[in-house]
C-alpha cells in the first residue's frame, strides 16, 4: 500500500531532480562562457579606461567607451550593439602602447541556436525518462527502479553537458576568432590614423592572432575602405587607401612593410577618434598591453572542465536522490545509510576530484593540442595518440621503463634469500631491519645523491674499490651502456627490504608441520625450498612481482637526481618522459596521452593480479 | 618471531647464517655508511683519494651546508605537508573505513569496488589534470595546493576497513543498546579500538609523503614552500661537486626517518604485512 502511494511520488521526485540536473549543466555551460565575454570586455575596459585618463581624454571619454562596453556583456550581444573590441599593438617609444579599435561586431549566425538545441536535448532525456518510469511502474518488479533510472539519467545528462560542452568550445573559440579578426582591423584603423607600420604589424607575431587554427575568412582581415576613408578624412590626413593599406596581410610579418605615413609618424592621433562609417561608430583609442586586455580569454581554457565537472555532480545528484527516496520506506536502512554516506563523503569527494575528476579529464587534455599559453586548446582527436605510435623517443622511453623493470626479480631472488636467512633471529632483527629496510622508506632525493657520489666515475667508493682490486673503473652513470644497469642496481637496494617483510609475512603463513613431515621422509633443504617453501610462497610472490612492477613503472626521483634521463636518453623512463614533455615542452596534450599509454598498461598489469586473486579466492 | 624449523642445526650453519646476513646488513647499510663519512670531509679531501675515512671530522659542514639554503624552512615545510597529509588520510580513511566494514548499506560493495579500483589509477595519469586544477584555483606555491590531492589513500581505506572488521560486533553492539547512533559508535568505541591500525596508517602516510618528490617538484616554485626532497634535489644541482655538504644535507635529511623507523618499525611491519596477505 505504502509504496503504491509513493511511487508517483517517486516518478516525479525523478523528473524534478533530474530537470535539476540538466538545467545545472546549462547554467554552467552559459555561465562559463557568459564570464569569458565579461572577463574580456572588463579587463580591456580597465585598461582602456586607465590609459584614456592618461592620455587626457577626460571623465566622459571613459563613460563613453565604458558604455559602448558594457553593452557586450549583456545577453543581446550578438544583436546591433557594438560588438567585442578589437586591438592592435602600436610599440610607443616609452611604454608598449596599443590602439584599441572598436568595431561593429562581424555578422555571425544567431548565438541563440545552440541553446535551443541543448534544451531540446533536455526535454528528449525528460521524455525518454518519464517514458522509462511510466513503463516500469506495471512492471512486476521493482527492485532495479532506482538503478536504472539513476544510469540513464547520468547518461542523459553526461549527454548534454558533451553537447553543452562543445557548443561552448565552439562559441569561445567564434569569439577568438572575431577578437583576432578585429585586431587585424584595429591595425588597419592604426595604420590609417599614422601609426607606425612596422609597430601596427606586429600584432602579426602575437600568437593568439597566428592561431591558424582560428579560420578566418581573409575579407575580414581587411577593413571597409570607407573606414578608412572615413577615419583619414576626421583626422585630416591624407591617407593612401591603396591596396596595400586596404589589404594588409598580418601573418606576413616580415612582408614589406605598408607604405603609411612614415613621415607624420610623429604626430599620433589623440583618443578618442571617432568616426561613422558604413552605419557603424568606429572608436579609436590608446591603450597598454594586449595581454592584459586577453586575459579574458586565457582563463577559458577549458569549459569542458566545469561542464564535466557540474554533470557528474548532477548525475550524482540525481541517482543519490533517488536512492534516499526509495529507502525512505525503510528507517533503520535510511538510518545506516545517512550515516554510512555522512562517513563516505570526505574520502569520496577528494577521490572524485583528484582521481576520478582527473583521470577522465586526462583522457580529455589527451585529445587536444594543450599548452598552457594557449587561450583555448584545439581538439585533435586521436592525432596525439597516432602521433605517440611513431614517436621513437617516447618508445625508447617505455623501452627503458621496461628493461628497468628487470630488476624485480632479481631483487625478488635477494629478498627471499634474505627472509629465509633472517628467520630466526631476535635481537640483531632489529638493527638488521633498519639496515635492509631503510632505503625503501627514506629520502628518495638523499639516496639519488648518495648514489652518484657512490657511482661517481673516479672518487666514488665503488670505483675506488674496484681499482684497488686491480679492475678497471666502471664508467656507472655516465656511459649510455652502463646508466640504466647502475640504476638498476639502485632500484634493488632499494626495494629489497620491503618485499623481505612481505616474504617474511608470507613464510610465517607456511605450517611448519610440512617441513617437519618433509625432515622425516628426508627432504634436504632445497628439496624442502623447492616443494615446500616455494608452492607456499606462491601467492605472495606473485603479490611481490605485480606490486613491484607497477612500483618501478613510475620509477622518476632516481632519474630526475642522477641522470636527467641521460646519458643520450639511455635512462629517459616513461614517468620522466611524461614530466619532461608536460614541464618543460609544456605539451600538455601530448603527455596526456603518453600517461594514458602508460595507465593501460598499469590497468592491465594489476587487472590480471586481482584477476588472479579472484581465482585464488575461488579455489580456497 | 617463530623458532626457525632448522633451529636445532649444528653451530657452523647457524655462524655462516649470521655472517651472511651480516654481510647483507653491511652491503645496505653501506652507501649510508658513505654517506656519513663523506659528510665529515672536506671539499678537496673527498677527490684526494686517499682513505675513505675522513682524517680529521669537519662537523662544521653541517652548519655551512644547512645554511647555505635554508634547509630549516624545508624541514619545517615538509612536517608541515607531511603531518597533514597523514592526518587527513587517517580522518578519510577511518571514516570511510568503518562505513564500509560496519554499516550495511545498499551498494556498498559496488562502492567499495569502485574505490579499490581508483588504486590501479598510477598518480602520473592525473598529474597533469590535477596539476591544472591547483593552477586554476591559484594553489600552486601555497600549501593547500601541496597537500589537497595527498588528503585520501585508498590502501589507507583498506587498511581500515579490515582492522575494523576485526573489531568484536559484541562491544558495537552493547553502545547500540545504549542508544547509541552510528556516528557516536563510530568514534567513541571502533575509533579507540582501532588505534594500532590508525599508527599504521599515519606513519605510512606520513613516510610517503615526506619523499614525495614528484608532486611538491610541480606545485612549489619558491625557496619558502619548498619541501625537504625538492631542497635536497635543488641543493644537488647547486652544489654540484661539493660532496661533503650534499651529504651533510643527505644525512640530515636521512636522519628523521630513520629515527622514526627505528622507535616505530612494528607498525610498519605490520602494515607491510597486511599488505602482503590480503
Amino acid at each position: 500500500m505504502v509504496s503504491g502511494v509513493r511511487q508517483p511520488f517517486l516518478d516525479s521526485l525523478a523528473a524534478v531532480v533530474l530537470a535539476a540536473g540538466l538545467a545545472l549543466v546549462l547554467v554552467v555551460a552559459a555561465g562559463r562562457l557568459e564570464s569569458a565575454r565579461v572577463g574580456a570586455a572588463e579587463a580591456e575596459a580597465r585598461m582602456a579606461a586607465a590609459l584614456w585618463e592618461q592620455e587626457g581624454g577626460g571623465a566622459d571619454a571613459v563613460v563613453g567607451l565604458l558604455g559602448a562596453r558594457a553593452t557586450i556583456t549583456g545577453a543581446d550581444a550578438g544583436g546591433a550593439g557594438p560588438g567585442p573590441a578589437a586591438y592592435a599593438y602600436e610599440a610607443g617609444e616609452l611604454d608598449p602602447a596599443v590602439w584599441i579599435a572598436v568595431a561593429p561586431p562581424p555578422a555571425d549566425g544567431p548565438r541563440d541556436a545552440l541553446p535551443v538545441t541543448a534544451i531540446a536535448i533536455a526535454l528528449a532525456g525528460l521524455t525518454v525518462v518519464t517514458g522509462w518510469v511510466l513503463a516500469r511502474r506495471r512492471g512486476p518488479t521493482r527492485t532495479r527502479y532506482p538503478v536504472s533510472i539513476a544510469l540513464l539519467s547520468v547518461g542523459c545528462i553526461a549527454l548534454t553537458a558533451v553537447a553543452a560542452g562543445r557548443w561552448t568550445h565552439g562559441e569561445l573559440r567564434s569569439l577568438s576568432a572575431a577578437t583576432a579578426a578585429q585586431g587585424a582591423r584595429a591595425v588597419q584603423i592604426a595604420l590609417a590614423a599614422g601609426a607606425d607600420p612596422a609597430d601596427a604589424a606586429r600584432v602579426a607575431q602575437l600568437p593568439w592572432a597566428q592561431d591558424s587554427s582560428l579560420d578566418s575568412p581573409t575579407e575580414q582581415w581587411t577593413m571597409p575602405a570607407a573606414v578608412v576613408a572615413a577615419i583619414a578624412a576626421s583626422s585630416e590626413r591624407d591617407v593612401e587607401t591603396s591596396a596595400g593599406n586596404d589589404a594588409i596581410s598580418l601573418d606576413a610579418a616580415n612582408a614589406p612593410a605598408p607604405t603609411a605615413r612614415e613621415a607624420d609618424a610623429g604626430a599620433r592621433l589623440i583618443a578618442p577618434h571617432t568616426v561613422e562609417a558604413e552605419g557603424a561608430t568606429w572608436h579609436v583609442a590608446r591603450t597598454a598591453d594586449i595581454h592584459v586586455a586577453l586575459l579574458g580569454y586565457e582563463r577559458t581554457a577549458s569549459p569542458a572542465l566545469a561542464l564535466a565537472a557540474a554533470g557528474g555532480l548532477a548525475g550524482l545528484l540525481v541517482a543519490l536522490g533517488l536512492h534516499l527516496a526509495q529507502l525512505a520506506s525503510r528507517p533503520r536502512v535510511l538510518g545506516r545509510t545517512l550515516a554510512a554516506w555522512g562517513l563516505l563523503v570526505p574520502a569520496a569527494a577528494l577521490i572524485v576530484a583528484f582521481t576520478l575528476g582527473p583521470l577522465l579529464f586526462s583522457l580529455w587534455i589527451s585529445l587536444h593540442e594543450w599548452r598552457l599559453i594557449d587561450p583555448a586548446p584545439l581538439f585533435l582527436g586521436f592525432d596525439n595518440y597516432a602521433a605517440l605510435l611513431s614517436d621513437r623517443e617516447w618508445w625508447s622511453a617505455i623501452g627503458n621503463t621496461a628493461l628497468f623493470t628487470l630488476h624485480v626479480p632479481v631483487a625478488m631472488a635477494i629478498a627471499l634469500a634474505l627472509a629465509i636467512l633472517t628467520r630466526g633471529s631476535r635481537r640483531a632483527l632489529r638493527w638488521a631491519r633498519l639496515a635492509l629496510f631503510l632505503p625503501g622508506i627514506t629520502s628518495v632525493a638523499a639516496i639519488a645523491v648518495v648514489w652518484k657520489w657512490l657511482l661517481s666515475d673516479q672518487y666514488g667508493l665503488l670505483s675506488r674499490g674496484l681499482e684497488h682490486a686491480g679492475l678497471g673503473s666502471v664508467p656507472w652513470l655516465t656511459s649510455p651502456d652502463t646508466a640504466l644497469a647502475s640504476l638498476m642496481i639502485i632500484g634493488i637496494w632499494m626495494v629489497v627490504g620491503y618485499q623481505m617483510v612481505v616474504f617474511q609475512a608470507g613464510l610465517a603463513a607456511i605450517p611448519r608441520d610440512w617441513y617437519d613431515a618433509a625432515r622425516v621422509d628426508g627432504a634436504g633443504p632445497w628439496q624442502r625450498f623447492r616443494h615446500i617453501t616455494v608452492p607456499g610462497l606462491r601467492h605472495t610472490l606473485f603479490f611481490v612481482l605485480v606490486t613491484s612492477i607497477i612500483g618501478s613503472f613510475q620509477v622518476f626521483g632516481l632519474v630526475y637526481v642522477m641522470t636527467q634521463g641521460g646519458p643520450l636518453g639511455a635512462t629517459d623512463v616513461a614517468v620522466y618522459h611524461i614530466y619532461r614533455e608536460a614541464w618543460e615542452f609544456l605539451q600538455f596534450g601530448n603527455a596526456a596521452a603518453m600517461s594514458w599509454l602508460l595507465f593501460v598498461v598499469v590497468f592491465a598489469a594489476t587487472w590480471l593480479h586481482f584477476r588472479f586473486l579472484d581465482a585464488r579466492r575461488a579455489h580456497g | 618471531m617463530h623458532v626457525a624449523p632448522m633451529a636445532d642445526r649444528a653451530v657452523a650453519p647457524r655462524m655462516a647464517r649470521g655472517l651472511l646476513l651480516a654481510g647483507a646488513c653491511l652491503v645496505m647499510a653501506s652507501p649510508f655508511l658513505w654517506m656519513g663519512l663523506t659528510s665529515l670531509m672536506g671539499q678537496l679531501e673527498v677527490f684526494s683519494g686517499g682513505s675513505i675515512l675522513p682524517q680529521a671530522p669537519r662537523w662544521s659542514n653541517y652548519p655551512e651546508a644547512l645554511t647555505a639554503q635554508p634547509f630549516g624552512r624545508y624541514f619545517l615545510n615538509s612536517l608541515v605537508f607531511a603531518t597533514a597529509v597523514a592526518a587527513g588520510q587517517v580522518a578519510t580513511s577511518a571514516t570511510a573505513g568503518y562505513a564500509f566494514a560496519r554499516l550495511d548499506f545498499p551498494g556498498r560493495e559496488g562502492l567499495f569496488l569502485l574505490f579499490l579500483s581508483t588504486m590501479m589509477v598510477p598518480a602520473v595519469v592525473v598529474l597533469i589534470p590535477r596539476f591544472l586544477v591547483i593552477d586554476a584555483l591559484d594553489w600552486i606555491d601555497t600549501y593547500q595546493g601541496l597537500i589537497s590531492t595527498e588528503l585520501v589513500s585508498v590502501w589507507g581505506i583498506f587498511l581500515m576497513r579490515q582492522y575494523f572488521r576485526t573489531v568484536p560486533r559484541e562491544l558495537e553492539d552493547a553502545a547500540r543498546v545504549d542508544g547509541a547512533r552510528h556516528l557516536r559508535i563510530f568514534w567513541s568505541v571502533a575509533l579507540p579500538l582501532a588505534k594500532p591500525a590508525v599508527a599504521t596508517l599515519a606513519l605510512f602516510a606520513f613516510v610517503d609523503a615526506w619523499k614525495n618528490l614528484l608532486w611538491p617538484l610541480l606545485v612549489t616554485r619558491s625557496m619558502e614552500m619548498r619541501v625537504v626532497e625538492v631542497g635536497i634535489a635543488a641543493f644537488h644541482s647547486t652544489y654540484e661537486i661539493n660532496w661533503p655538504y650534499q651529504m651533510a644535507a643527505g644525512v640530515t635529511a636521512v636522519l628523521p626517518i630513520a629515527l622514526l623507523f627505528l622507535f616505530t618499525q612494528r607498525y610498519f611491519v605490520r602494515g607491510i604485512q597486511l599488505e602482503g596477505i590480503r
